[in-house]
């Protein structure tokens, strides 16, 4: 195995293409390190990323953010841009493994691994986040709801370069809330991402959805979002929408056996998404 | 008389050495010329096993690969010998050391491993203690899997049941654990000055090493040399054989420094855990909430060897009518093979289980009884001059009720009020 | 191989490193830092803890050739037996040491925890320390210890 670190984006998209999709990018090396261990992975090059500033910053482009795909939670915690309305995303990012394991994962390596559990995704996929890939053959964007919903796949020669979304308007607030078995280094049993936005006349004006380990990979959850958008909102309705939550549950993890509790655990979990949104947003206001 | 250390915060001897990193576990031992040993373990819980260590020996870098055949003799353990440092016909559990490989570095260890030829022939294994004790079940070792049957006998159950208001039975089962302690197992072995084996490792037992090291090599112990190094925690997990046996053979027959140092995967394999046990158990009360009688049978899973089991079954069985005078009691309780991990000591060694059962059972009775739960134990609890079911006279300090009105007093719980129930 | 060039507790070191070695070998096999401890090589007990350019990190989750031109500190360039820094003599006085092998680690998170916060909360301390695990079961004399760092300190 040869190992190579990269100073910038160009070097790593040439090396990509060198090694013809036998190179391997390594950022925070917190799940590949493990796989090369135990040789689930055999990669004839690493190509580390974690040192090349223009791949880790985060962004304010106007109505945009766009969050480079090589910063780390840590980052992301940090980062006074995820304050106020995104505070979800930024909740997800500090609700991550442990300070360890967020001084050095990075929301790029969070996508790439395709994990169901990953916990920045859900917010992501609320925000209806694009993903920016490069490769010697140039710039395209995916939508990362594509990538997880249709399979859209990053080619062996492409490196995610950043994620970009639109911010929150008005007052739509980006949630997020997780269950995990204990505190800190604790991978999600089920995780909800949540944009809700109540008008003037407490009706519900934006919703979207997401869910984190509720499927093979984390997805937007559009029959509760069918089911409450327009609607009045009180506890009955978010209550019917809990059912109807468990119902889309049921049919993706039929026959599973973590589903009787996954259908249990799920109605706080949404609401505690819901709830700590609406909480989060008096404060913002305030 | 004045204390000098008790009831005194002292300073730790070794904390200096600890907070600074100083400190050297058994995997911060390095010798001049050392080499790295590596074993090779079962991948399934019940066969009959061949080796074929040709193809690994003739790899470049390995110096010799030791099975059942190297060693004087193959039978350990701390109660039964019914380890084998290698096994020789049979592996009983997934994870049973077979082979073990020295070789210039650890990447050479790892490469000759996966050039062992094991030929496996499976057989029926037995994963349900309760399945193990029935007569047709497959054997673990020998033609039963009873390891060890432990009774009390006091009064009479039956009459103490007849008599009571109230009974609670339930079957409760915990489940398997490891000690997890955070540093895996390690050592090295090489022949010290005055020509002893010499291993340095971090175990609760120096002493049962060294006699199990003497009598596998069948050589005299004080040709043996056990150094503890700092220990990484242990909780019951270090009390059996690991890689000391494997170490000494090593640097015995090679006279070279032999190093192992255990991933966490290995560790997890390599050691005892808690005994999961099935308790069965039948409980007695009269109107105001006296305990009358108790039947209790309890069932260890012992795994693939027993290690502790008679011990651990023991002191579950001594402990079973929790710290309550109960006038007639009946206690069974079992220790059992199966082919699944092997169980010993930890932490509380039986005792640990069996209030899960004992003060369930005291929950259910006070609620049949619309009695609070704090009520009925200070009308049972053991006191000073209380008979224990064994018999023994708790002749010194039994300060517990003390302590639970201590806690009731803190908690401010409502004993006799309705919301207590 | 490779050469890597890093500072490892203030002194720049030049090396050989192979391509899959991790910075936790680097450390222990290259340089004897034995204080760096092993004890699940995945990220979930922090016995490897350092702190790398400020911040911890599990040197088992690192590849040594990743480290290059990084600034390392492990426990052994913390405080010695003549000079030995305050979290460390805490964690002495309070009883905050057990079996030992979570120690560096822990006290490593609570360098980098007091660095950027002088003045933690009970709550923060717990924070910083989650990604270490003591089995001894003893974290409030941990936290009591970096609590009294913090006041030594200050």
């Amino acid at each position: 195995m040869e190992a190579y670190k990269a100073k910038s984006i160009d070097e790593v998209i040439r090396l990509l293409s060198q090694f013809e999709g036998k190179g391997k990018v390594i950022a925070g090396g917190t799940d590949l390190i493990i796989d090369i261990r135990n040789k689930k992975v055999k990669p004839e090059a690493l190509i580390d990323i974690s040192s090349i500033d223009e791949l880790k910053t985060i962004e304010d482009l106007g109505s945009f953010i766009r969050i480079g795909a090589a910063a780390t939670f840590t980052d992301l915690v940090e980062s006074s841009l995820l304050d106020e309305n995104l505070y979800g995303l930024k909740k997800a990012a500090r609700e991550v493994g442990s300070p360890q394991i967020r001084n050095r994962g990075t929301i790029g390596g969070n996508i790439a691994n395709g994990s169901p559990a990953a916990d920045s995704v859900p917010p992501l996929l609320c925000l209806d986040s694009t993903l920016i890939l490069r490769s010697i053959k140039g710039e395209r964007e995916i939508s990362l709801r594509d990538y997880y919903e249709k399979g859209f796949k990053i080619g062996e020669d492409e490196i995610i370069s950043a994620i970009q979304f639109k911010k929150p308007e008005g007052r739509q607030i980006l949630s997020f809330a997780k269950l995990g078995l204990r505190k800190a280094l604790a991978i999600s049993r089920l995780s909800i991402a949540t944009l809700l936005e109540i008008g003037g006349d407490n009706r519900i004006k934006t919703i979207r959805i997401a869910s984190g380990s509720l499927g093979r990979h984390p997805l937007r959850e559009y029959k509760v979002e069918e089911f409450l958008i327009g609607k009045d909102f009180n506890e009955e309705v978010i209550n019917e929408a809990v059912l109807v939550l468990k119902e889309a549950m049921e049919e993706r993890l039929k026959g599973r056996a973590t589903l009787p509790y996954k259908q249990r655990a799920v109605e706080r979990v949404f609401k505690d998404a819901i709830y700590g949104g609406l909480e989060r947003l008096k404060v913002v206001e305030a | 008389m004045k204390l000098e250390v008790v009831g005194k915060n002292i300073l730790r001897i070794d904390a200096l050495s600890k907070v600074t990193g100083r400190a050297l576990y058994p995997e911060d031992f390095y010798m001049e010329g050392m080499v790295y040993g590596k074993t090779l373990r079962s991948k399934v819980p019940h066969a009959y096993i061949k080796v074929d260590t040709s193809r690994a020996e003739k790899i470049d870098g390995v110096i010799k690969i030791f099975t059942h055949k190297d060693v004087p003799n193959n039978k350990h353990g701390v109660v039964f010998k019914d380890h084998e440092v290698f096994c020789s016909e049979k592996v009983r559990r997934i994870g049973d050391p077979i082979a073990f490989v020295v070789a210039k570095d650890r990447k050479t260890c790892e490469l000759a491993l996966e050039n062992i030829l094991v030929e496996y022939e499976e057989i029926e294994g037995v994963f349900d203690p309760i399945e193990a004790m029935k007569d047709d079940a497959p054997k673990v070792h020998g033609d039963s899997n009873i390891v060890y049957h432990f009774k009390i006998r006091k009064g009479d159950v039956e009459e103490g049941f007849k008599n009571s208001h109230v009974i609670v039975e339930n079957t409760y089962k915990t489940h398997m654990v490891d000690h997890a302690f955070l540093q895996p197992e390690a050592g090295l072995s090489f022949i010290d000055e005055e020509g002893r084996i010499t291993v340095i490792v971090a175990t609760q037992y120096p002493h049962y090493d060294r006699e199990e090291i003497a009598s596998a090599l069948k050589i005299a112990e004080d040709k043996v040399r056990l150094i503890n190094a700092n220990i990484g925690g242990a909780f019951g997990g270090r009390e059996d054989i690991s890689l000391q046996i494997h170490l000494a053979l090593a640097a015995h027959e090679l006279k070279m420094p032999v190093k192992v140092v255990y991933s966490r995967e290995e560790s997890f394999l390599a050691h005892s855990k808690r005994h999961p046990l099935i308790m069965k158990y039948k409980t007695g009360a009269d109107k105001d909430g006296k305990l009358l009688a108790l039947e209790a049978e309890i069932i260890g899973d012992t795994g693939a060897y027993a290690s502790w089991a008679t011990n651990v079954l023991r002191k579950s069985g001594v402990h079973a009518t929790g710290p309550y005078f109960i006038p007639n009691v009946k206690v069974d309780s079992y220790a059992v093979y199966t082919n699944n991990p092997y169980a010993g000591a930890m932490r509380g060694f039986g005792a640990t289980q069996v209030p899960i059962a004992h003060e369930q059972q005291m929950d259910m009775l006070a609620e049949k009884l619309g009695m609070d739960p704090i009520t009925i134990r200070l009308k049972n609890m053991f006191k000073k001059g209380s008979v224990t079911a064994t018999g023994q006279v708790l002749t010194e300090s039994v300060p517990l009720q003390e302590c639970l009105e201590r806690v009731v007093e803190k908690m401010d719980f409502p004993v006799g009020e309705k919301e207590a129930y | 191989m490779k050469k890597i060039s890093l500072n490892v507790n203030g002194k720049d070191h030049i090396l050989e490193v192979e391509e899959d070695m991790r910075l936790i070998d680097l450390l222990r096999e290259k340089l004897g830092l034995t204080g760096v401890k092993e004890g699940c090589s995945e990220g979930e007990c922090g016995a490897c803890t350092v702190i790398m350019d400020g911040e911890v990190v599990n040197s088992c989750l690192v590849m040594a050739f990743q480290a290059e031109g990084s600034s390392i500190l492990t426990i052994e360039g913390l405080g010695d037996e003549e000079n030995i820094h305050p979290i460390q003599q805490a964690f002495i006085d309070v009883g905050a040491v057990q079996c030992g092998y979570c120690t560096p680690g822990m006290i490593l998170a609570a360098k980098a925890l007091l660095d950027k916060n002088p003045n933690p909360t009970e709550e923060e301390i717990r924070e910083a320390i989650s990604g270490n695990l003591c089995r001894c079961t003893g974290y409030n004399k941990i936290v009591q210890a970096i609590d009294r760092a913090k006041e030594v300190l200050r």
